[in-house]
């Protein structure tokens, strides 16, 4: 049987109705290998899908992209669910990709890793951005599932600590598709009403990879970053590593952990102000001791002695100025002495009388003037004859010159 | 709550302290000594009421 030829867009429409009409193929999951992986600037994602034989092409819409649960990578296995669709105009098919799902540790290790880079390299994980967690909360708030272990243990551990803290208990779903939506809607809604909450513990009991998940996705670890209130995050196991963990200000190894983070014990708390407030008296009883003894050296008493010892110095000084002042005037005296008395005997040995007794006469006129010439005398002039034991008058007879 | 009643704990315990190292300072006058070892007592108590007032609360959020 032949039918008549048909056109391009004819078959192709044709084909398109027998795809997409299909029960099966409108909802349809694959399973395979991720390759040939390109993120188109509009936001959707084109790839391929493959097996060791075959290979189908993958479209994965904007909307759809953003809200998937894991980091696409290269060689990693999915599951997608979705519908198979016909694009006329190139006479191709393609799996338009509705939801994917991710098992085994292997591929969801290798979205962990690439959804780390992304962030890392984006500075959600940076040390310089890590809010300090507050010393004395007045408010906590616990994002966490009501009915786990987590919330049982950060209680516990609050209340033995601290009886001040008032606790918020923010019921989410910890593990399944809607999980991490909630608990990102939950930091941020608690951002906005209780602005004043003092740290946010958020995470759950340990877990396998899969139940830890909804820790690792995106939208979590963006909520965490941008919490203006301190996070800490407390997923698992200490071996369990989240992306939330590095997004939080400060991972806790156990929920156990977080709880001891966030709140102080109130005992200690006394203990220590205690301490302080014995360091305050002890230090105001050695201040007044200081001042007592200074106060002690400025009395009466201890005054006078100064001043007695002080007098007692200047009196010396006086005595031992004194007596150097006797000695020079001793000594001045002593060197006058000297002088007087070896004037006394040059004068001694000038002493006319001395001369007398050995002879020799002063002759005088009867006025008593010296007479030592001739050429002054004339006969009949009275003249004085001076000698050592008197004197006698006499009379020129006659003057003779030489 | 107002935030003026925020960290007044941490406030407290901070002048608690400082007080306490200041009557180690070497000129400090006994007037100011004075004035700050009552500071310190005010400041512990302030400390010490806020310790001792057990107002915890607990609540889970219901939408």
């Amino acid at each position: 049987m032949a039918i008549k030829p048909v056109s391009v867009s004819q078959l192709n429409g044709y084909i398109k109705r027998i795809l997409q009409t299909d029960p099966l193929l409108g909802n349809v999951s694959v399973v395979g290998e991720v390759s040939n992986l390109k993120y188109h600037g509009s936001g959707h994602v084109y790839f391929t899908l493959k097996d060791a034989n075959s290979k189908i092409s993958c479209f994965l819409p904007h909307d759809r992209a953003e809200a998937l649960r894991y980091e696409l990578s290269e060689g990693m296995e999915i599951t997608a669910s979705g519908y198979i669709y016909l694009y006329e105009r190139g006479g191709s098919y393609s799996l338009n990709i509705r939801d994917i799902e991710v098992a085994g540790l292997g591929n969801l290790a290798i979205a962990f890793e690439k959804l780390k880079s992304k962030l890392e390299a984006e500075g959600l994980f940076d040390p310089a951005k890590k809010k300090a967690i507050p010393s004395f909360p007045e408010k906590i708030a616990v994002v966490t599932s009501e009915t786990g272990a987590a919330v049982r243990d950060i209680l516990k551990i609050i209340k033995n600590r601290n009886d001040y803290v008032d606790v918020l208990i923010y019921p989410v779903l910890v593990q399944g598709p809607a999980a991490a939506g909630e608990i990102a809607a939950a930091i941020n809604h608690i951002n906005e009403k209780w602005p004043d909450t003092d740290t946010i513990i958020t995470g759950r009991g340990g877990g396998s990879m899969e139940e830890l998940w909804a820790f690792n996705e995106e939208i979590v670890a963006r909520a965490i970053y941008a919490s203006a209130i301190p996070v800490i995050s407390a997923v698992g196991h200490e071996t369990d590593f989240t992306i939330a963990d590095f997004a939080a200000d400060i991972r806790a190894e156990t929920p156990t952990a977080a709880a001891h983070m966030a709140v102080p014990d109130i005992n200690e708390l006394k203990e220590y102000i205690s301490t302080v407030m014995d360091r305050l008296s002890m230090g105001m009883d050695k201040y007044i001791q200081l001042k007592e003894m200074q106060l002690k050296n400025l009395d009466l008493e201890t005054f006078r002695k100064d001043l007695e010892s002080r007098i007692t110095m200047e009196q010396m000084r006086i005595d031992s100025m004194n007596a150097e002042n006797m000695t020079f005037m001793q000594n001045t005296l002593n060197a006058l002495s000297q002088k007087i008395e070896s004037c006394r005997e040059n004068l001694e040995a000038l002493d006319p009388t001395a001369i007398m007794k050995r002879g020799y006469s002063a002759v005088t006129d009867s006025n008593g003037t010296f007479i030592n010439t001739v050429k002054a005398l004339n006969p009949e002039d009275k003249l004085i004859i001076h000698m050592h034991d008197g004197n006698a008058a006499c009379t020129v007879d006659e003057v003779r010159g030489d | 709550m107002a935030d003026t009643n925020r960290h007044v704990f941490e406030e407290s315990l901070k002048k608690l302290e400082a007080a306490s190292e200041n009557l180690k300072k070497d000129n400090i006058s006994l007037e100011d000594a004075l004035k700050n070892f009552e500071k310190g007592i005010k400041y512990y108590n302030e400390c010490s009421e806020i310790l001792n007032s057990a107002k915890q609360k607990i609540e889970t959020y219901t939408k």
